[in-house]
């Protein structure tokens, strides 16, 4: 039970926790893919600690970094097309204005 | 209580800030800045765990992806200089005890599971950036190529949505602007 | 004492360099071009803007030396002066450096003025041109050295020189550094002409004073790491080591300020699509070159 650990751990539930908090509460679609970078970014924390305080043998840890950032980034380019594309077609890219699949 | 926690502390203190900010100021490119500095702090906590490669790899990224994300957000949102103090929320109850559940669930489980003894060394910076390069081109060159390709399948497909459609025949019927330019 | 040869490196080196820029932009040789200018700049009025953001307003300019000087601490002016010989020092090269991006946004949106923040943003688009042709050339030569560490680069070029031995990479790398600290003819962010000073427009005083020395030490940058990636570093015959990492980054660094200015500027859409269509394929080339070279050439 290491305090490194722990402490690493803390922060990055802290920031998931922030990041779900934003990416609910937000209206506007640029905001809720910051909020989803923040809980992205807590994943990267746990997986750095984990590899750092529990494998530091198996660089598989590190790799598995570097393809959450892979994700982190085609995520984002890809989110800002859509947003380019649908502001494009409506003015606005707020979600509460997005219901013309609902009901 | 060793060096590393205290900075480990500081910087994941940091870190959950500006996470905050980025929420709770009104001014958009502020926000978007704040998440950046978010960002760079976690980058820092990757330096202070003795991994020199992703920590630096983390720093590098996030300035430029956030720095796209400021430009996307005076784009596209209605306030970017933040003077107008809207309150732009909803769920709000939903949300912070969604936020609240994950972190405490999250810390939950730091604190009873069995995480076993600190291990006696690791290997250092230059050993780490060997054998990450031999692992991406050894055992993970096929997660790496299909990594590769999904990049470059997302670069067209944004591409793509963001050109806009019809664009050559709008080109050639519109006049040159600049004439009504000399009266002003 | 290797911190206070280094200061003293980077105070001649900055200062030579504002001498350079000086000859370069005005056709006249100053000596004393540098302290006038800074009294100048210290002396006069510092006009401050009706509604700035306060807080980019005054970190801007800040921010841009901060990011410049740490980019520094990675360059080997001989095994022994160097600050601090990080494991991934070609990496870490390029992430202090993507700060003068922040810099130049916080700099552009701070002063809540119209060309400032178009210079700015404008700078994002030089970005996302550059960006990819500085890190491909260090691909190469990090390569060729078997490592990111800065000294390994430079001892890996024992037998040849690397501007021998990879020269597009080394014409990729020098036009996009060029880019990064924006420098004739990729000087869009603060054009005089076309964007009425852009970036720098909004600081007077003591602000655009570090404004100018943030943008003096990038230049200085770039140039040593252009030495150290590509020109051998400290390595040469009869001269001290770091007699000889002098002259090379003083020799690349006249090149850069006084060649630009032959050209006329570039705008940013122009120099993206010059940069992808061309830059990106040539330093892809560049690479497998280099590869093919790695394995084959025992050098």
């Amino acid at each position: 039970m290491s305090m490194e650990l722990i402490v690493a751990l803390i922060a990055s539930a802290a920031l998931f926790g922030t990041g779900i908090y934003g990416a609910l509460s937000q209206t506007n679609l640029v905001m809720i893919m910051m909020g989803i970078e923040l809980i992205l970014a807590a994943a990267l924390v746990n997986l750095v600690a984990f590899w750092r305080y529990l494998h530091p043998d198996a660089i598989e840890g590190q790799m598995f970094v570097l393809i959450v950032m892979t994700v982190m980034a085609v995520e984002m380019a890809v989110g800002f097309g859509v947003a380019i594309a649908r502001f494009r077609s409506r003015g606005s890219v707020e979600m509460e204005e997005a219901q013309e699949l609902k009901g | 209580m060793s060096v590393q926690v205290i900075f480990l502390a500081a910087f994941g203190l940091a870190a959950v800030w500006f996470g905050i900010v980025v929420f709770r100021t009104h001014s958009m490119v502020r926000s978007a800045l704040a998440l950046l500095f978010s960002q760079t702090a976690i980058g820092a906590m990757f330096l202070v765990m003795e991994t020199e490669f992703l920590g630096v790899l983390q720093i590098m990224m996030m300035a430029t992806e956030m720095s796209i994300m400021a430009i996307f957000m005076v784009m596209f949102m209605m306030d970017p200089g933040g003077l107008g103090a809207m309150d732009m929320k909803h769920q709000r109850r939903l949300s912070l005890w969604a936020g609240l559940v994950a972190f405490g669930g999250a810390t939950g489980l730091a604190f009873f599971a069995n995480w076993g003894p600190l291990p006696a060394e690791i290997p250092d910076a230059a050993e780490q950036v060997r054998l990450l390069g031999f692992e991406l081109l050894g055992r993970s060159m096929l997660i790496f190529e299909s990594a590769g390709l999904t990049i470059l399948t997302a670069m067209i497909a944004a591409t793509a949505m963001a050109v806009l459609p019809g664009r050559k025949a709008e080109a050639q019927t519109s006049e040159p602007p600049g004439h009504e330019g000399h009266g002003a | 004492m290797t911190a206070i040869w280094l200061l003293l490196a980077l105070a001649v080196g900055v200062y030579l360099l504002a001498v350079l820029e000086h000859w370069a932009s005005t056709n006249r040789l100053r000596p004393t071009a540098p302290i006038l200018a800074a009294l100048s700049l210290l002396g006069s009025e510092s006009l401050l803007p009706r509604k700035p953001d306060q807080l980019f307003f005054e970190t801007g300019p800040v921010l841009l030396l901060i990011a410049a000087l740490l980019s520094l601490a990675i360059i080997p002016l001989t095994p022994d002066l160097i600050v601090t010989d990080l494991a991934t020092g070609a990496l870490f090269f390029n992430a202090a450096l993507s700060y003068v991006l922040v810099a130049l946004i916080m700099a552009g949106w701070g002063p809540d003025g119209a060309y400032g923040m178009i210079g700015g943003w404008r700078f994002l688009g030089q970005l996302i041109a550059y960006a990819m042709l500085v890190v491909m050339p260090i691909t190469a030569v990090a390569m060729r050295a078997e490592s990111l560490s800065t000294i390994e680069i430079v001892l890996s070029q024992e037998g040849l020189w690397n501007i021998a031995y990879q020269p597009l990479g080394f014409a990729l790398f020098l036009g996009a550094g060029m880019a990064m600290a924006f420098v004739p003819p990729f000087d869009l962010p603060i054009a005089s002409g076309d964007l009425a000073g852009g970036v720098q427009a909004e600081y007077t005083g003591v602000r655009r004073l570090v404004f100018r020395l943030g943008r003096l030490v990038l230049v200085l940058s770039v140039a040593s790491a252009a030495t150290v990636f590509y020109l051998g570093g400290w390595l040469g015959p009869w001269l001290p080591g770091w007699a000889w990492s002098g002259v090379k980054i003083l020799a690349v660094a006249a090149v850069m300020l006084a060649g630009g200015r032959l050209f006329p500027r570039v705008s940013e859409g122009g120099l993206l699509a010059w940069c992808w269509k061309l830059g990106i394929p040539l330093a892809l080339a560049n690479i497998l070159l280099v590869g093919i070279l790695v394995l084959v050439v025992p050098l």
